[in-house]
């Protein structure tokens, strides 16, 4: 059991020993890269699974049986997806903004390898195990505003244009009511490493203690990843597919890596700070993680196969005249609570 | 150096578009994401179904009405029939004017359901789509054991119907009638009871009475503008008079409820079906008419209430086997008028409802 | 109350999810339609008397039928039978207009081809065909 939890651990600990100094500057290096390797891995594989397992979800909603043409139950159909994306031809279209257009999609892409290498996917597990995590992870997943803006205004096309201004205004308005949210739990644990906010939920997780910060957080992750019913930036009804409208191939393909890489660390950032990360009874940490991580991924895919899309203007007063009073809200309760807490306790 | 302009945008939506349902082009005018003006562009499905009635037989005919409105094509049937029994002076059957109201009704939850399907799709409503869909595909089936088709139902013929329902009808019909009441609580459920689709729909787009009756809106569009007017009701055709029911009005003017007065008349149909399931007198289902039909000379014009608006035909005759002219108003034409008026000043996606709600089936507006 | 519809709708989501579903695996499981479907025609070559009632019925013009007299029966019998099913509306007038029913529809729903050309249907060969497969 105590062998399994560790597992990775000891893995790493065995290629360290392989060098003479196991701490030297090379051997620190082959641990970087291996674990840059593993997020890479971690994200194209979440991306594999949770394209098909959205489909399969989208068929379930509606009584369908989803993908079932490749492979054992359709399981190996994203792979041909892919394979096909591949295959594609890579159009720039003829007015596109050339180098924004392209470098666009590998910012989308390599925001998520950024913000999961803070994780902490066990104990100790983290790649990278960062005092101001939290601070860090909220300061890259705001760069995707760019990224959004970059894909709609390169494009050339006023659907990606009107797509990008809407994940400008969307992304930015969410952006304070998440950041927010959060503050409660840094308080409580007066840490912004996740490694220690996973550590301070041995007892209790801070979806007990914070409830409402759990709610708001959910409702602006799922705004800040764009997906329904908050996807008004590729909200194809309208806009086409806003920003993505030119992308073929694999540039297309890396938005989708991304979107969906953006979703799992959305995600794993919930599991960490509110659902008590890798803690749990019984079975190796890292399961429970991923576990967490999937319990919220599926309640993001069945909101989004329930609700229709939110109304612009409406989205607009979520973020400022419903979330961001209830978080500040929140932080003045915890601060409230804290307070009692010390003087009940005598701290 | 201020460059603080700002400048209009004109954005192309269609023909291709996902949320234009068929093949209709608008061209916006936006000022951000707020429309100024729209311009309305139709004309890409026309298939000069007008014309091709000249050189078509009267029963001829008959198939190429199916693709005007094609989610209530019967309909289209009976409006046709019905104007050239009228120019000829034939009484059909008891039997075949009840097995007309049943596929009239059948023809209108039909079209209403994909009427609420699509209008949910239109706000990015994926699941609610799917189960108005799927319970579509139980009429689709009745259609297809009577008649031979889904779509194209050409279930009509001057003088009656084509065919006599199979026994497994009755016993389908019933047990569709008996779930619609479950089918209309899920589709509140998932679709008109979510406060998100309230909010994209309600006080979206309004539609005052004057500005209705002025335009002359037709079918549940008017009637969601609270204007209680119904051919059904107004000009009874074929048998209506002898139903009890009633004609759902609504004073919201709004989106929401051009959309949800369709489940209120889906319940008006099943009650109209139930009452002529129950009065159906066996007998023959055809009027004995001349093989080859020759009207009189002359000129008629009848006008039945297809699901999304007022169908006409007006159909001259020269005496010959051929109709000399025939002139259609369908519903959704005349409708569409309001979309430039009312969805200006509306931001896109509320313009993409607004379309939605009017129920437009090009087929019909581009004929 | 806001945010029961939210919530009224997840539930009708999560029962569906969980329910079963109504895939029709079609490739696998073919349908069986009811035998009034019009998805295409049959010919019954001695059923036919050549009377034209047929490509008369018909509002496109699909059917070019030629018959030429039996000296020893002294019928018409059925010389050559041509559909073009590019043009045809699958309205089923033709098998209403038939007097000896020697025009059916039939419930042959595959017919996709590849080649314009191959939705000129020879109905005689096609009916010579089925004869020999079935």
């Amino acid at each position: 059991m105590q062998t399994l939890n560790n597992l990775f651990l000891i893995i790493a600990h065995f290629i360290r020993s392989l060098f003479a100094d196991p701490q030297s500057v090379w051997a620190n290096l082959t641990m970087d890269v291996i674990n840059f390797i593993i997020v890479v891995v971690i994200i194209v594989l979440a991306a594999l699974i949770l394209i098909l397992l959205e489909r399969k979800v989208a068929g379930w909603t509606s009584m369908r049986t989803g993908p079932n043409r490749l492979g054992p139950r359709g399981w190996f159909q994203t792979i041909a997806d892919a394979l096909k994306l591949m295959g594609k031809e890579d159009v720039t279209p003829a007015g596109a903004d050339k180098i924004i257009f392209k470098i666009a999609p590998m910012i989308i892409f390599s925001l998520p390898m950024m913000t999961l290498a803070v994780i902490p996917y066990g104990n100790h597990m983290a790649p990278i195990d960062l005092d101001l995590g939290i601070f860090y992870f909220l300061a890259v997943s705001a760069i995707s505003t760019l990224a959004f803006l970059m894909a709609g205004w390169g494009s050339n096309n006023k659907y990606s244009l009107l797509g990008g201004m809407r994940a400008v205004a969307q992304m930015i308005s969410y952006e304070i009511p998440l950041l927010f949210s959060l503050l409660g739990v840094i308080m409580i644990t007066q840490s912004f490493n996740l490694g220690d906010i996973v550590k301070a939920q041995h007892t209790i997780p801070f979806i007990v203690l914070q409830p409402l910060a759990f709610v708001i957080y959910i409702i602006a992750g799922i705004a800040e990843v764009n997906r329904a019913p908050f996807d008004l930036v590729e909200a194809d009804q309208e806009v086409v597919a806003g920003p993505f409208t030119e992308y073929t191939g694999l540039r297309w393909g890396l938005f989708f890596l991304g979107e969906y890489g953006n979703m799992t660390a959305v995600s794993a950032l919930a599991a960490t700070v509110f659902l008590g990360g890798w803690q749990g009874p019984f079975l190796p940490g890292w399961v429970w993680f991923w576990m967490k991580v999937g319990v919220i991924i599926f309640f993001m895919m069945w909101v989004r196969w329930t609700f229709p899309r939110i109304r612009v203007d409406h989205l607009m007063h979520l973020a400022w005249k419903v979330l961001l009073p209830l978080s500040i809200l929140n932080i003045f309760l915890t601060g409230l609570g804290i307070f009692i807490y010390r003087l009940v306790m005598g701290g | 150096m201020s460059i603080d302009k700002t400048e209009e945008l004109v954005l192309n939506m269609g023909p291709q578009h996902p949320s234009m349902h068929g093949l209709f082009r608008m061209i916006v005018h936006l000022e951000g994401e707020t429309v100024t003006e729209i311009e309305p562009k139709i004309g890409y499905l026309h298939r000069g179904i007008e014309k091709l009635a000249e050189s078509r037989t009267y029963t001829q005919f008959i198939p190429y009405t199916d693709r005007l409105d094609y989610l209530a094509s019967p309909h289209n049937n009976w409006a046709y029939v019905q104007t050239v029994e009228k120019l000829m002076g034939v009484e059909i059957p008891e039997r075949a004017e009840y097995l007309r109201v049943i596929f009239g009704e059948l023809a209108r939850i039909a079209s209403h359901q994909v009427m609420i399907a699509s209008t949910a799709l239109d706000i990015a409503g994926w699941t609610a789509w799917g189960y108005a869909f799927r319970d579509r595909e139980r009429i689709l089936d009745m259609y297809e054991m009577t008649a031979g088709s889904r779509l194209t139902v050409n279930c009509m013929r001057i003088g009656g119907m084509s065919a006599e329902p199979p026994a497994e009808f009755w016993p389908a019909l019933e047990s569709f009638l008996d779930d619609t009441p479950e089918m209309l609580e899920e589709y509140y459920g998932i679709f008109f009871g979510n406060e998100i689709a309230q909010g994209r729909l309600k006080n979206v787009g309004i539609m005052p009475k004057e500005l209705a009756e002025n335009l002359s809106i037709t079918g549940p569009v008017l009637r969601a503008s609270g204007v209680q007017y119904d051919v059904r009701k107004a000009y009874p055709y074929s048998i209506y008079d002898r139903f009890d029911f009633d004609v759902p009005v609504r004073y919201g003017c709004d989106s929401y409820d051009r959309t949800i007065i369709r489940m209120d008349e889906i319940k008006e149909s099943v009650k109209i079906i139930r009452q002529a399931i129950r009065d159906i007198p066996e007998g023959p289902i055809m009027a004995k008419v001349p093989k080859v039909i020759k009207p009189p000379v002359g000129e008629v014009y009848h006008r039945v209430e297809n699901p999304k608006g007022e169908l006409g035909f007006y159909i001259v005759s020269d005496g010959s086997t051929k109709p000399a002219r025939v002139r259609i108003r369908p519903g959704t034409f005349v409708n569409l008028q309001m979309l430039p008026i009312v969805a200006k000043g509306w931001k896109i996606q509320d313009v993409v409802a607004i379309f939605a709600t009017l129920d437009a089936v090009l087929g019909e507006v581009d004929k | 109350m806001f945010g029961k519809g939210l919530f009224q709708g997840l539930g009708i989501t999560f029962k569906r999810m969980v329910g079963p579903n109504i895939t029709e695996f079609y490739p696998e499981q073919k349908p069986v339609l009811p035998s009034r479907v019009r998805s295409s025609m049959g010919l019954q070559r001695e059923k036919c008397i050549c009377c034209n009632m047929c490509a008369m019925a018909c509002p496109n013009g699909v059917i070019k039928l030629t018959g030429e007299k039996d000296e020893e029966s002294k019928k018409r019998v059925l010389k050559s039978y041509h559909m073009d099913l590019g043009r045809c509306l699958f309205c089923g007038l033709c098998t209403e207009a038939c007097p000896t029913k020697a025009l059916t529809v039939t419930q042959e729903y595959e017919n996709a081809v590849f080649e314009a050309d191959d939705m000129k249907w020879d109905m005689i060969a096609r009916a010579e065909r089925k004869g020999k497969e079935g």
